[in-house]
């Protein structure tokens, strides 16, 4: 003890002084005692030694004094709960004291010394003071029951508080009803089912009666609790507008806010039609415009509001574009969210003005602001159709300055507006060009290369630029690579000859050398696309992009029907709903707008257009689902093999045949030589393929185009002629892939094994242009087990189109050869030309007209198809589900025209007229196509597949 | 509602702390806060921040901060409102609001915050209304005297003036007048008028914007009504005009609660009861957009020359003043951004008094007095180092470099408002006894708020 005093002296020696000043017998030095207290108290010292002699001061009839005491109590109570006991007895004296600022004094302590103890002695007194003459006392015994719910609800509920509360609704003085509904609104949200606010017309009118009494916080507090109410019909929706309105000049922003907030709801009731409503309209504008002059931190907040009410409803302030011009010196914050509205406000009829304003702080220092005016330009070009030009011109102007982070924010937006408007503003490649080796931030970068990559084909040396990008291509950050693989990809199936090398080097930097999961799924994808239908990869990389949608990060309009109910909250702040930000449910009830009323119900809806899909920012290609679903399940989904993609052969234009000697090897049949597999990847993945495709197969509802016509297996290769080995087989074709169904069948007597397939190439060639489907094995064939003496096996190869050509008479022709551990076996087939009839072969209206009367008449072919008794119905659903597509029918004098047209894998379109007679049982057949060569082979298989 | 009140210093000190609700934090919440708002970026805003479940609203008042905690959906413009209403009443009832009159009057502080916020619910802030309760008095630094008559300045209204000449009467804590009684009768009128414009770079005017306020302060030892006499020819909206003559037109006005407005639409007439002993109020608002009444009171002719290659950069600035010529503006400065890295400037002035120099990338040109009708200008060369770009753009004479402009004006127009809106009259209804005559002081200002013309 003695120890302990000897190493506190100084800390004793302060509080030792204090206690004998707040002992002393003069009440003035007592006053600077506990004042000294206090002060000690806010700068953070501890006095709770001194409890009992602070409380010892409590009986005073000073009343300075007493509140002095009562507010030290009401800061250690907490930590001294017994000693808190101690001054119960003066408190419930207190709250009998003639003097009403002494009982109010008295109660709202009480209500603050959160000691469970001493609420059971808080009860009387409450109950005596919330029925006191005098409205102070009342006015503070009411939010007294507030606290004393929060420290103990279940009590406040036995004790009847909440029916007296309630009562104090229809209270005379204005401020006593203010803090009734305070309370109430507070401990109702804390029970969301029970009904305490039980607003209906009669309190309704109550409460707007004492809104004209009360103080301006009163106010605030009982137009947050109107907001709450749903009104039976318009008509009284419409009166407490009117009653409301006058709230709209108050000075105090929170009160013209609130009001704001009511009208906004309720107008949701009234008709449009109404005379009301378009004065309401126009009400609302000056004093949200009159915010705008208030202190920066309150503009921001106003602006945050306006910005929730201008996406509701645009007219409100669409003649006030003026007031939202940045001023040069309001804070930056309050400059993002002025430029962000006036984007918002944007229209044809004020664009001049606003573009003009935004070229202005393009030019200003700093740099965060002047970012985003150059965004807000792209956006105004977005928005407004007719502006795009002078918008584009605007952001040329500004690449002409040369300033680093206004190139790159202008080259980002005019991405976007290249997305928006395609094939309007590609002049301005060039000058972007020449800008490219300023870019140092990613997504300038990104945006860069996407350009290059979508307009490689008007962009002389576009593979320079994209080269020179490869180099640094680890260093670049995911957004520029995953953005330069996919413009590489793009460039090369545009001008696939001279890119080929880039090609590849960077399929193999995305997908060996990178650690990104991202970019090397992308790699591979792209990679097998490539190596197994260049022309499905043409179809998914340069598919054609969904436009970008008009406005951009609007307010998803639920969520901006609620926050619209959350005017002049933080909610509004924010943006977000309550519940994503108030902690434990308090206050979390999920509001809604009324609906309007059923007289309304013909009034065009004023909510903004829904948002479309969201604006890419990654501009990537979005093929259709189906052409997805198609080109996935072509893929094959083992690793890909180091080495050169074996893409690359098939896009080879030249007439070299490089593997030639694959041939000599099957003729001379002598040393047979393994399958190409350096073209094709491995296919450990066959079975997870198939089972994907079965997969798809059940899920996509693709089913109905899940396969062209099929015919009955024929002999391949009688045993006869192959020592015992009979191959009978058949082309099939479903969603899609292409394969072999073959039949092995042992009809020798020894066992037989390895199993080996090659095809010889086959193509065919029209004048200059080759036409050839190089159809090839795009896996090995399975034979799996030895085949043993009379068995048969079944086995689907699965074929690519991408094989090494050499032509054919005819050029349907197929030379297959067959090992097995006996010997080399030959034959060749001719296969359906439906097989390579690709699932987009539907042909634009259009596109078809214009495709028909492009190619010359001598292209064209009639054939007659005889003994074929189809109405034109079925022909035309028995032709889809071999990939031939109806694109228009006619009746013309009794007869029905198909207008028809197909795709082969390579490309080759084939349009057709199929003329149908009813009741004849022979039809027309007219074929159009730049390689006629194919005409004859098409008529075949229109032929197998209408008769079958 | 509200959860904390705290005021910080500018260190970040806390000077007042109150938990109006019991939960938790306690005082590392002002810590935490102010952590929070030094750690802000700088595109970030910092009005209302969000930690936890905790929302921060702060205003900054005098070098103070004053922060209000909540942890529920409330109206941020009511938190808002209330902290400047607090800086107010506190200035009001301290004498003025600073890190040492808070230090000293803390008890105070802490009852008055008793009786304005309960529970975190808000009372009143009306500090004719607190006065029935507050019992503290203020603890005063130094002795004032209203009678030194070199600092009256304008109480209250913000201009350049106040801050180099404050009010006494202003630093005067209200409570005060309790003890002596035997104070003149005062009453104070201002027609105070921020104008902000917005002029295009060819001269065109992009906006004008007119934010005005009628304040009162009266130090009448009784209270008793008043009329204020308005123009009769003010007008409100846009349609309205009345009288003869170009009618004095606001677009929106508000009025303080305490105003009776029986006379309003007949004579213009404002009535109002101040209550007795010292009253500070803000009476009316109004604001007006687009339309003035008279010229706006400067205009500026500027011409650039800029010269690429060799870094020379030429501003000439005619200021032209269009204020009637007995009028005057006073503390005219002109600032003028100029691009990064200006180095040296000479000038050329039209008259002496004037002052010209750089500071902190910017121009700043000082014209003390500028009699209405007169012209002034001043050329300048300033050398900017060459930019990094390539010295091959040298052609561009003619277009100014980046970073230059807009320039923005600030001055004093007393006895004068831009809107046109005079008092006609201050009448008191009845004498008070003891002291005759009542002083009355009206008077009228506008100043600039934004005042920019592009370059």
């Amino acid at each position: 003890m003695t120890d302990s005093k000897y190493f506190t002296t100084t800390k004793k020696g302060e509080i030792f002084e204090l206690k004998a000043e707040l002992n002393s017998d003069k009440k003035e030095k007592k006053k600077e005692a506990v004042k000294k207290v206090i002060a000690s108290m806010t700068v953070g010292k501890d006095v709770s030694a001194l409890f009992p002699d602070v409380v010892n001061c409590m009986q005073t009839d000073n009343l300075e004094l007493k509140k002095l005491v009562y507010l030290y109590l009401m800061n250690y109570a907490k930590s001294q709960p017994d000693m808190a006991i101690m001054a119960v007895n003066t408190f419930v004296k207190d709250c009998e004291d003639p003097n009403p600022l002494i009982r109010a004094l008295a109660v709202r302590t009480m209500g603050c010394i959160r000691v469970d103890k001493i609420t059971e002695y808080l009860c009387e007194p409450l109950r005596k003071c919330l029925k006191d003459e005098d409205p102070y006392v009342r006015k503070t015994a009411a939010v007294c029951v507030a606290k004393l719910h929060d420290i103990n609800a279940q009590l406040v509920e036995d004790q009847g508080f909440l029916d007296t509360l309630k009562d104090l609704i229809s209270d005379s003085n204005p401020m006593v009803v203010a803090n009734a509904v305070a309370a109430l609104s507070e401990i109702a949200e804390s029970h969301p089912s029970s009904n305490l606010l039980d607003l209906n017309p009669q309190s309704i009118n109550k409460l707007l009666t004492a809104l004209n009494e009360c103080t301006e916080w009163g106010q605030i507090f009982i137009l947050d609790c109107l907001a709450n109410y749903m009104p039976k019909d318009d008509r009284e929706a419409q009166s407490i507008c009117e009653r409301v309105t006058p709230r709209l000049s108050h000075a105090n922003s929170a009160v013209v806010l609130s009001a704001v907030k009511v009208l906004m709801k309720f107008m949701e009731m009234l008709s449009k039609d109404l005379d009301y409503y378009g004065t309401l309209l126009k009400k609302l504008a000056p004093p949200l415009v009159t915010l705008l002059s208030a202190e920066p931190e309150l503009q921001y907040v106003a602006l945050r509001n306006i910005n929730l009410i201008v996406q509701k409803r645009p007219e409100i302030l669409k003649h006030e574009m003026k007031v939202f011009f940045v001023k040069y010196n309001d804070p930056i914050y309050v400059k993002l969210e002025k430029l962000d509205i006036m984007i918002r406000l944007a229209s044809q009829a004020n664009i001049a003005q606003v573009l003009a304003e935004l070229k202005e702080y393009a030019t200003e220092v700093d740099v965060d602001f002047v970012r985003k005016a150059v965004r807000a330009i792209g956006r105004c070009a977005i928005k407004v159709e007719q502006s795009a030009e002078r918008c584009v011109s605007t952001l040329l102007d500004l690449i002409q300055t040369k300033v680093n982070y206004v190139v790159q924010e202008a080259i980002v937006v005019i991405k976007d507006i290249f997305r928006k408007y395609p094939n309007k503003y590609e002049s301005v490649i060039a000058t972007l060009c020449e800008n490219l080796d300023s870019l140092d931030e990613p997504e300038a970068r990104a945006a860069m290369i996407w350009i290059v990559g979508e307009y490689a084909e008007r962009i002389d040396n576009a593979d320079e630029l994209l080269e020179s990008f490869l180099e640094g291509f680890h260093d670049e950050s995911t957004q520029v690579q995953l953005q330069l693989l996919t413009a590489i990809v793009k460039l090369f199936l545009k001008k696939p000859t001279e890119t080929q090398e880039l090609v590849q080097q960077v399929l193999s930097l995305a997908t060996q050398d990178s650690d990104n999961p991202d970019l090397r799924d992308r790699g591979y994808i792209y990679w097998r696309l490539l190596s197994t239908d260049p022309v499905a990869a043409k179809e998914v990389v340069l598919a054609e992009k969904p436009l970008i949608s008009e406005e951009t990060d609007l307010i998803e309009p639920t969520l901006l029907d609620e926050l619209i109910c959350y005017i002049g909250t933080l909610a509004s702040v924010y943006h977000k709903p309550p519940s994503a930000f108030v902690e434990g449910g308090r206050g979390v009830v999920h509001k809604s707008l009324p609906p309007r009323t059923a007289s309304s119900e013909s009034a065009e809806s004023p909510e903004t257009a829904p948002t479309g899909a969201p604006p890419g920012e990654q501009p990537d290609v979005i093929p259709a689902q189906g052409d997805l679903l198609g080109d996935l399940l072509n893929l094959d989904l083992g690793p890909p093999v180091s080495g050169p993609p074996l893409a690359t052969s098939s896009v080879q234009m030249g007439a070299v045949d490089l593997l030639g000697g694959g041939l000599d090897s099957l003729i001379g049949g002598t040393n047979f030589v393994a399958p190409p597999t350096a073209a094709v990847p491995a296919n450990l993945g066959a079975p997870i393929g198939s089972g994907l495709s079965d997969l798809f197969d059940l899920t996509s509802g693709v089913g109905t185009l899940s396969g062209s016509y099929v015919a009955p297996k024929a002999v391949w290769l009688p045993a006869m002629k192959a020592k015992g080995l009979e191959i009978s087989g058949t082309f099939t074709r479903q969603v899609g892939s292409i394969s072999m169904d073959l039949q092995l069948t042992n009809k020798a007597l020894q066992v037989m094994t390895d199993f080996a397939i090659q095809f010889n190439r086959n193509r065919v060639q029209n004048m200059g242009r080759l036409a050839r489907f190089g159809l090839a094995p795009a896996a090995p064939l399975q034979v799996h087990a030895p085949l043993s003496p009379n068995q048969t096996v079944e086995i689907s190869l699965p074929l690519s189109t991408v094989g090494s050509v050499m032509k054919m008479e005819p050029l349907n022709n197929l030379q297959v050869a067959v090992k097995n551990n006996i010997d080399v076996f030959y034959f060749s087939t001719l296969y359906p030309l439906h097989i390579l009839f690709v699932e987009d072969g539907k042909m634009d209206r259009q596109m078809f007209l214009a495709t028909w009367k492009d190619i010359p008449n001598e292209n064209e072919a009639q054939f007659q198809i005889r003994d074929c008794p189809l109405n034109a119905e079925a022909a035309s659903s028995k032709l889809q589900s071999s990939n031939i597509f109806t694109v228009a029918k006619r009746n013309v004098e009794g007869q029905d025209m198909l207008y028809q047209s197909l795709k082969l894998t390579n490309g080759i379109w084939v349009l057709a007229e199929l003329r149908i007679q009813p009741g004849n049982p022979s039809c027309t057949l007219s074929l159009k196509c730049r390689a006629p060569e194919v005409s004859q082979h098409v008529y075949q298989a229109y032929e197998t597949i209408l008769k079958n | 509602m509200i959860s904390q009140f705290f005021i910080l210093s500018s260190k970040g000190d806390p000077l007042i702390y109150k938990d109006f609700r019991g939960d938790s934090g306690g005082r590392d919440v002002a810590e935490l806060f102010y952590r929070k708002l030094t750690g802000l970026p700088g595109d970030e805003s910092p009005v209302v921040m969000h930690h936890h479940g905790r929302h921060f609203i702060h205003i900054r008042h005098s070098g103070l901060y004053l922060v209000v905690t909540t942890s529920e959906n409330v109206s941020p413009f009511s938190l808002l409102e209330l902290l400047s209403r607090l800086a107010t009443l506190l200035g009001d009832y301290c004498g003025s609001l600073g890190e040492g009159t808070i230090s000293r009057n803390v008890a105070l502080v802490y009852e008055l915050l008793d009786e304005v916020l309960d529970y975190g619910y808000v009372q009143t802030t009306s500090t004719e209304m607190l006065r029935n309760f507050i019992q503290t008095e203020a603890v005063v630094s130094k002795p004032f005297s209203l009678f030194d008559l070199s600092s009256v300045g304008l109480f209250g209204a913000e201009t350049q003036q106040s801050k180099v000449a404050p009010s006494s009467a202003a630093s005067r804590p209200v409570l005060s007048s309790r003890s002596d009684q035997s104070q003149k009768n005062e009453v104070f009128l201002d027609v105070v008028e921020r104008l902000s414009v917005l002029i295009a770079s060819n001269g065109s005017l992009l906006k004008v914007d007119v934010q005005g306020e009628i304040r009162l302060k009266s130090f009448l030892p009784s209270g008793s009504e008043m009329r204020i006499g308005l123009t009769e020819e003010f007008c409100v909206g846009k349609s309205e005009l009345r009288g003869y003559g170009p009618g004095i037109r606001v677009d929106e006005v508000s009025f303080h609660s305490s105003v009776n407005l029986d006379e309003f639409e007949s004579h213009r007439i404002l009535r109002l009861q101040p209550p007795q002993g010292e009253v500070r109020l803000t009476v009316m608002r109004y604001q007006l957009s687009d339309d003035l009444p008279s010229p706006l009171p400067f205009r500026l002719f500027p011409s650039v020359q800029w010269d690429r290659g060799s870094g020379r950069l030429q501003v000439y600035l005619k200021l032209r003043c269009d204020l009637l010529s007995k009028s005057q503006a006073l503390n005219v400065r002109l600032h003028l951004p100029l691009p990064r890295g200006v180095v040296s400037l000479s000038q050329e002035l039209s008259s002496p008094e004037q002052k010209a120099e750089l500071a902190e990338g910017a121009l700043r040109w000082d014209l003390p007095r500028v009699q209405g009708g007169s012209q002034l200008s001043g050329l300048f060369q300033m050398d900017v180092p060459g930019p990094p770009g390539p010295p091959s753009h040298g052609l561009s004479t003619s277009a100014s470099p980046l970073g230059l402009g807009p320039a923005s004006l600030s001055f004093e127009l007393p006895r004068h408002t831009c809107s046109g809106l005079q008092v006609r009259f201050l009448r008191l209804a009845f004498r008070p006894c003891g002291n005759a005559n009542p002083h009355k002081w009206v008077r009228h200002l506008s100043h600039s708020d934004a005042y920019v013309i592009r370059i």
